[in-house]
């Protein structure tokens, strides 16, 4: 739970052995500390929150509490996709401000299973050569013939917070989706 | 009430009976016990300075014995304690004896013998004393103190204490926290304009004293040290030994006692600290600063209970002249084989019956899952499919479920829900006291003292209403000869009233004094530059001038009304709660303000629009009204900026939609629906595609991922369990204001 990967942006800690959620974007595969998974729910009805940067959908409402939304593939800048049956959020418990927990919202194209890392198994996030934005990747996972890319979803909420307003990150803002 | 004991036999007969508690408590070779011992005599003997030669050769020696066992680390030998066993009741007799003017007696020859070889160095015991010497026993209970005050009092000092401890525990593992010592230094400020409104002086002189402290602290004009945290636990020891003390003796137990609490000792060891010296180092009275509640309660002077036999009055004067004043409080109540630690265990009893204090988090997620349960509820009982079985039974049922979960929504709504007597008492002292520094007579009249808000509400409205009061107290009331004049009663009425209205509670207060002036007020905005001399006011647009921020009408700066605040702080108040606040008056005859506050911060009452697909909540109360324009009333400037004519004032048009990204149904405004929202002075038409109707919602806030955007105030949750967002009506209208947009 305690992961001290969302202490700082900037500081690149490397993830730990043990078992993530693999979930799916397009044809990529990324892994989520399972430790920080609440539950998975369906797609439910969306709020969009307008002035927002792109990838934050907007808010849903689960039993009672209004958590924000996060489309990943967006985050990511992959190819915007229309919504479709196997989509799913995950919805994440993060440290919030002073010692809170809060709730965090993602969409994923779907779940693939939990899978166990092992020390072995995990290296380090590979140099792009500045290609793509690896702020929010903490290692790489190999299992057979499948690569997981681990992420940080703390260091993506940091980053959301830090720039909601301001910066509109991977992709420009696109209105017409909505 | 009893008055603290003045004369010096008096004070040092009190002192004389708590040496004798404290020596009861005493057991031989026990480390630390004659510390207590030693303070009890360094504020005896500068007392006895005057008394006879006698009592001066006793106290000597007493100190002497303790001296000895000072060095020994407190410990008390059995001999040290037989002779100190005899020692007291032998000054008891000796003090009586000094107050009566009576000759005192001889003291035994071993304590004289002794005496001029080695008494102790005055000062040794005299530079802790000094101090602990002005620390009387003090009443904890004013004399005209409104019950129910003090029990709000004792529960809020409580909260207090707790944020105190809590920051400065957090304050030790982090000095430099700032929000932290903020947290500390406000618990401070406002435990000392608390005990202000109680006069319980001695409180409130602890309180100023350890705010300074923080306030310098705060300021970074002085670094968080150990000596420092430890002082402001102390003083919090000390406060809560207060309150505790008090909050007993309001639920009926040992009314009217006194106690005795090291304020001075704080209070200059607080000053030392501000001066940049290190608090006194003096180890016995340190120790005798009494930091749990347990030793607090052993040094509670409890005449009654521990000294049954000097209760005769003419005996024991300092104590027993509480125990006078209540004779008839059901003695038989108080076994006189009660202890001090039995009594001390009582403090329960004080808490008002059949109330538990929660964490507000719970509450809070109790009221959400309620919400979800109605939403869910009525998408059951709605259902088509059930609606398609014609069973009696099941229809009852639905309609008991459905019955049920309203019920229990409205109980969870009222569990935040409090009476606002309290507030409304607090004014009652504070009319008083106006009326006694101003000169004038005022009755206040409470009306509605029963009428239920949140809490948060409540605590919100109690400054404003305190500068209301002010401003109808001193410039509205007018002196007993000028009223007598104008035909008026000689004293003043002010009224205050709470009560429900359309779905939101108005609190009013009304006097019966000389009204407000509206050429003098009009003639200053104009000097203030506030409004334009060519300008033609109503008199309701004149009068809502005071509320301008830089405007007021006090001439003379009085310490009650001029502390550059004006009534703008008060409506600004009002409005963060989403209230507003009108003011009408009638020359010579008085002037009223009413506030309409919301029930609760948890609730608003929204108008649920639609804008294509979305649906979003606009406050109620910042709805002046909506119609659907007739077709050719928008009058666009420069093909971009529209304005619509609203009762003759041009307003401009905003098209949500076209605002918030969302595709409209309805392009041409005669199409759609147009409300009419107003932030303070300004005014803005919204366009829509439709109304949907009235809903109360629960609101939410949207988190830290929103928090930079200005469009929305929060979400709810609406009956389909949708999420609606409010719209942020300030922010909507202060929306980069066109020019021409005049303030009327």
């Amino acid at each position: 739970m305690n992961d001290p990967a969302h202490a700082t942006p900037g500081s690149h800690t490397i993830a730990q052995p043990g078992k993530y959620l693999v979930v799916t974007l397009g044809s990529e595969s990324y892994g989520i500390p399972v430790l920080k998974v609440r539950e998975i729910i369906r797609l439910c009805p969306i709020t969009p929150v307008a002035t927002m940067p792109e990838h934050v959908r907007g808010v849903i409402n689960l039993r009672g509490k209004i958590i924000p939304l996060v489309d990943l593939r967006t985050r990511f800048g992959l190819p915007v996709e229309v919504d479709h049956d196997r989509n799913c959020i995950v919805v994440a418990q993060l440290a919030g401000s002073a010692g809170a927990s809060r709730l965090y919202g993602v969409i994923v194209d779907g779940v693939e299973e939990v899978a166990s890392f092992i020390a072995d198994d995990i290296e380090p996030t590979p140099d792009f050569g500045g290609a793509i934005d690896v702020r929010f990747i903490t290692g790489m996972a190999k299992s057979d013939s499948l690569v997981t890319t681990l992420i940080d979803l703390d260091r993506i909420a940091a980053a959301d917070m830090a720039t909601a307003a301001t910066e509109t990150l991977a992709s420009p803002p696109v209105v017409s989706t909505r | 009430m009893a008055e603290p004991p003045n004369s010096a036999p008096q004070q040092a007969d009190a002192l004389l009976q708590q040496f004798g508690l404290e020596l009861a408590f005493v057991e031989p070779g026990r480390p630390t016990a004659g510390a207590s011992l030693v303070a009890i005599v360094g504020k005896l003997q500068p007392l006895c300075g005057q008394a006879p030669a006698p009592i001066g050769v006793a106290i000597a020696a007493c100190l002497r014995w303790l001296d000895g066992s000072a060095r020994s680390a407190g410990v008390l030998t059995a001999t040290d304690l037989e002779n100190l066993g005899a020692w007291q009741p032998w000054m008891v007799t000796a003090v009586m004896a000094w107050d009566r003017g009576q000759a005192v007696p001889v003291p035994p020859e071993a304590w004289v013998a002794a005496a001029g070889a080695t008494i102790p160095p005055p000062n040794r015991l005299a530079t802790t004393s000094d101090a602990d010497v002005l620390d009387q026993p003090v009443g904890v209970l004013p004399g005209d103190l409104d019950e129910e005050l003090g029990q709000m009092f004792c529960a809020e000092a409580q909260d207090l204490l707790q944020d105190i401890e809590q920051g400065v525990l957090t304050l030790e593992s982090n000095a430099q926290d700032q929000s932290t010592i903020d947290t500390v230094f406000r618990a401070f400020h406002t435990f000392k304009g608390n005990s202000s409104m109680l006069k319980l002086a001695v409180l409130q002189r602890l309180a100023h004293e350890l705010e300074s402290l923080l306030d310098q602290v705060r300021r970074g004009k002085m670094a968080l040290t150990r000596d420092s945290i430890d002082l402001i636990l102390k003083g919090s020891d000390v406060i809560r030994q207060y309150v505790d003390e008090m909050s007993r003796q309001l639920g009926g137990v040992d009314r009217g006692r006194t106690i005795r609490l090291p304020v001075q000792r704080i209070i200059a060891d607080v000053h030392a600290l501000l001066a940049g010296k290190p608090a006194t180092p003096v180890m016995p009275a340190t120790r005798a600063t009494p930091a749990t509640p347990a030793v607090a309660a052993s040094t509670v002077v409890a005449p009654a209970v521990i000294a049954p036999e000097v209760a005769a009055p003419e005996v024991a004067k300092p104590a027993v002249a509480v125990a006078v004043e209540l004779p008839t409080r059901e003695p038989e109540r108080t076994p006189p084989a009660m202890t001090a630690e039995m009594v001390s265990t009582e403090p329960a009893v004080a808490a008002p019956a059949g109330v538990v204090r929660v964490d507000t988090l719970k509450l809070d997620s109790l009221i959400d899952l309620v919400g979800e349960l109605v939403v869910a509820q009525s998408q059951v009982v709605q259902s088509q499919e059930l609606k398609g079985i014609a069973n009696e039974h099941l229809a009852r049922s639905l309609s008991q479920l459905r019955s049920i979960t309203s019920d229990l929504q409205r109980t969870a709504m009222s569990l935040r829900m409090v009476p606002i007597r309290g507030t409304f008492r607090k004014m009652t002292r504070l009319v008083r006291d106006l009326a006694g520094d101003l000169g004038k007579e005022i009755n206040l009249r409470l009306e509605g003292e029963e009428t239920e808000l949140d809490r948060t509400v409540v605590e919100e409205l109690s400054d404003p209403l305190v500068h209301m009061i002010r401003n109808s107290a001193d410039h509205g009331i007018e002196l007993p000869g000028e009223r007598a004049a104008a035909g008026k009663p000689a004293a003043g009425t002010i009224t205050l009233k709470a009560f429900h209205q359309g779905g939101f509670i108005v609190v009013q207060i009304e006097d019966d004094g000389r009204g407000l002036n509206t050429g003098r007020i009009l003639a200053k905005a104009v000097e203030r530059g506030l409004v334009n001399p060519q300008e033609s006011l109503e008199e309701s647009q004149i009068l809502d001038l005071i509320f301008m921020p830089g405007f007021s009408t006090a001439e003379q700066v009085t310490g009650l009304s001029g502390r550059g605040v004006g009534m703008d702080v008060v409506r600004r108040n009002i409005e963060k709660i989403r209230g507003k606040v009108e003011v009408e008056s009638v020359p010579g005859k008085g002037t009223r303000f009413t506030t309409y506050v919301p029930l609760t911060l948890a609730i608003i009452e929204g108008l649920l629009v639609g804008v294509g697909d979305q649906r979003y909540i606009i406050p109620t109360l910042s709805v002046q009204e909506s119609f659907r324009p007739l077709p050719g009333t928008v009058t666009t400037v420069q093909g971009r900026g529209e304005l619509i004519s609203v009762r003759g004032r041009l307003t401009p048009l905003l098209r949500l939609g076209r605002h918030l990204n969302t595709p409209t149904k309805a392009d041409d405004p005669s199409r759609g629906i147009v409300v009419v929202v107003e932030s303070g002075q300004d005014s803005r038409c919204l366009f829509v595609d439709e109304l949907i109707g009235k809903q109360e919602v629960v609101i939410k806030s949207l988190g830290d991922v929103f928090r930079d955007q200005h469009a929305f105030a929060g979400a709810a949750i609406l009956g389909d369990g949708r999420v609606g967002l409010i719209l942020d009506v300030n922010a909507l209208v202060k929306l980069k204001a066109p020019a021409g947009e005049a303030a009327a």
